[in-house]
């Protein structure tokens, strides 16, 4: 029974004690930097408003130092190791970095964020698009639909809620794949079968652009059409449901779109009336007006989500551990988070870890340089 | 910015702008009935991964595990759920997860607001660069400190307790959540605090009788990014919760799947999800309205 009551009172007076520091450590940090704007010869006023703000700001300024500088500082320096917590450090050199481009799995890691980048985000942008403009249109209940459209992001992280989908992607008994097997006894079997033949092809795209070898599109190509026994093979571990598992992520990804459904409804609430009203007048559709009206006005939208839901590719982590077995059939669903939490904790290679987590970092900020490069092109700012 | 072009409205006769006001007011009726449809649509359809959790939570095994999915129960069990009431284990993981959510939303919800009130508030030499600094580290992936955090922690005799998981949001974590709040507070009008500063009274009164009170909409918005943070978290109790007595929800329930077997308990599974589920659906249902606005906010002045 100690295990039940112990550990909760050692945090709370953690808890107690780390409020102290900062409240100390903030006071001396603060006393700091007015003693520095008086020697500089600052006004009364200004060491008084020095002393606030850094008094306020401490918390983020410690915890800067504490939890972000000092580590990354640390994490530098052993990805050049073979740090391994129980044995002594060993420099290494560039050994870390060179192991990790010839490392497989990791390369199948970012080979997935790809994935996600070209085919499920904008997937997501789209279903989070068409939430927004739907609820644009005035509906009654507004206010309640936006609730429920919004509802699954904070679910889709839930282990709870990730099993709930495991069972309706189950390919064999999952509720999903019945309700297709119901459209395949109609004319709506065409739909389906394209959606089949589509996701296959471009899964196996990729993956045949990751070991240069097209064998595995030929075999698409050559089974030809899906036949109406066919269903989608979604959450399973045989045959071809290596390429249906990250598809898998990308429904649940649609499925909690909310997020930016919030940030396209604040942008399109933003557009003039008058534009369309004109725009009308001229004779212009609803796809032109869309097209040429709609789409530049929430550009800058367009843009935030894209950053966002670029980097979050990057940081998939429950799907790996909930959905599927240890990371899917031939590593399908290996995002960098999973195989970084994979090599450094159960496998206990710190230096390793250390040495991919700076290669992410630098990835990321390559992304978002390269993203912003292009956002020169196609996000329209008002304020230009 | 091709399609529009005003010369075009002078020649319209009154008459005709008349009937294409009639038009479209009629059209407009039947896009806004569609439109609700649709919206009712979705929402089923949104909603269906929850009542698949509550129909199989009711199941038997075998219907559970079926070749073919049944929708509703025949006859609704209630094992999966005296299953969980007969073992004190489920108290002790709930009550773990509600005690890591309440340190951590209550540690950093301070935190994050007095540092939004030093950024969006208060005017102090090296405020920007401070700012921008934090703007930079949202770039920044969790994963990039998650090593040698845990050689930190594990220097500091942290592992296997439920410091490292609660402690680290005091110091102001998640930039995004300062950024979401500094926003909120650009909003509320600087007459504000000039006339209270007329008054008499001082920055500390200032913020605590005059903007606090007012933030409460961006707050709870903040305090429920945190909540619902904390409450889901799989990949930081994975790591540092080793014994079975810290275990949180999410743990708990990843447990009960067994990799070696073809059948999965899932009325269990689903019985112990909801459990999991239902009081961040409950606090949502609750803090909503205050919520969409300054997420709003965000997005908009962002």
């Amino acid at each position: 029974m100690q295990l039940t009551d112990s550990p909760k009172l050692f945090t709370t007076m953690w808890a107690i004690g780390t409020i102290l520091f900062i409240l100390v450590a903030g006071y001396i940090l603060a006393s700091v930097a007015k003693f520095v704007i008086r020697q500089q010869g600052g006004s009364r006023t200004l060491q008084e408003k020095t002393f606030l703000g850094y008094f306020f700001a401490s918390p983020w300024i410690l915890g800067f130092f504490i939890f972000v500088l000092g580590p990354s500082l640390m994490s530098l320096y052993w990805s050049f190791t073979n740090y391994r917590i129980s044995e002594p450090i060993v420099w290494v050199g560039l050994k870390n970095y060179s192991d990790l481009m010839q490392d497989n799995r990791f390369i199948t890691s970012m080979f997935n964020s790809l994935y996600m980048t070209v085919i499920g985000v904008p997937l997501q942008l789209a279903a989070g698009l068409g939430m927004a403009m739907l609820l644009n249109q005035k509906i009654r209940g507004q206010t309640a639909f936006r609730a429920i459209f919004y509802m699954p992001v904070l679910l889709a992280s839930s282990t709870a809620v990730l099993f709930t989908w495991r069972l309706m992607l189950n390919p064999n008994n999952g509720v999903i794949n019945t309700i297709f097997r119901w459209f395949n006894e109609t004319p709506l079997y065409y739909l389906n079968a394209s959606f089949i033949f589509l996701t296959e092809l471009t899964s196996a795209l990729l993956v045949a652009l990751q070991i240069r070898n097209f064998t595995i599109v030929e075999r698409i190509l050559s089974n030809g059409f899906p036949g109406p026994e066919r269903v989608p093979l979604w959450l399973g571990s045989e045959g071809l449901a290596f390429l249906w598992n990250k598809p898998s992520v990308v429904v649940i990804m649609m499925w909690s779109a909310g997020a930016m459904m919030i940030i396209y409804l604040a942008a399109l609430s933003g557009v003039p009336q008058s534009l369309y009203e004109a725009a009308e007048v001229d004779g212009a559709g609803p796809w032109k007006r869309f097209r040429h009206i709609t789409l530049p006005m929430i550009a800058p939208a367009t843009f935030y989500n894209l950053i966002i839901g670029m980097i979050a590719t990057l940081q998939i982590f429950e799907p790996a551990v909930t959905l599927v077995r240890d990371g899917g059939q031939n590593q399908s669903l290996y995002f960098a988070a999973y195989y970084l939490w994979r090599a450094t904790f159960r496998f206990n290679q710190i230096g390793y870890g250390a040495a991919m987590s700076w290669v992410l970092l630098i990835i990321v900020l390559m992304m978002t340089f390269v993203q912003f490069k292009l956002s020169n092109r196609w996000v329209y700012y008002e304020s230009e | 910015m091709t399609a529009v072009n005003n010369e075009q409205i002078i020649p319209v006769t009154t008459r005709s702008v008349r009937r294409r006001a009639l038009n479209r007011t009629g059209r407009q009726r039947v896009i806004h009935t569609v439109s609700y449809l649709l919206a009712i649509g979705l929402s089923a359809v949104l909603v269906f991964p929850l009542f698949w959790m509550v129909s199989t939570s009711f199941k038997t095994m075998s219907e559970a595990n079926a070749p073919k999915p049944v929708w509703i129960p025949a006859a609704p069990q209630l094992d999966a759920y005296a299953q969980i009431w007969a073992n004190p284990d489920w108290l002790l993981y709930i009550s773990n997860t509600v005690f890591v959510t309440i340190v951590a939303v209550g540690g950093t919800l301070i935190s994050v607001t007095a540092v939004a009130y030093a950024f969006g508030r208060l005017q102090w030499p090296g405020r920007n660069f401070i700012f921008y600094l934090m703007l930079g580290t949202l770039m920044l992936p969790v994963q990039t400190t998650l090593v040698p955090q845990y050689v930190l922690f594990n220097w500091m005799g942290w592992i296997d307790t439920f410091n490292p998981i609660t402690i680290p949001g005091f110091f102001a974590g998640g930039a995004a959540m300062i950024f979401l709040l500094r926003q909120f507070l650009m909003s509320i009008p600087r007459e504000l605090d000039e006339a209270a500063l007329i008054d008499g009274a001082n920055q500390w009164q200032i913020f605590w009788y005059i903007i606090l009170p007012l933030m409460k909409p961006a707050m709870v918005t903040v305090g429920l990014f945190i909540l619902v943070g904390t409450w889901n978290s799989l990949q930081f109790p994975l790591i540092y919760l080793q014994s079975k007595g810290l275990h949180t929800l999410p743990i708990a329930i990843l447990n009960l799947i067994n990799p070696q077997a073809t059948t999965q308990p899932w009325p269990l599974i689903m019985a112990t999800s909801l459990i999991a589920v239902l009081p961040l659906i409950v606090i949502f249902m609750f803090a909503q309205r205050y919520f969409t606005e300054s997420i709003v906010l965000t997005g908009s002045k962002g």
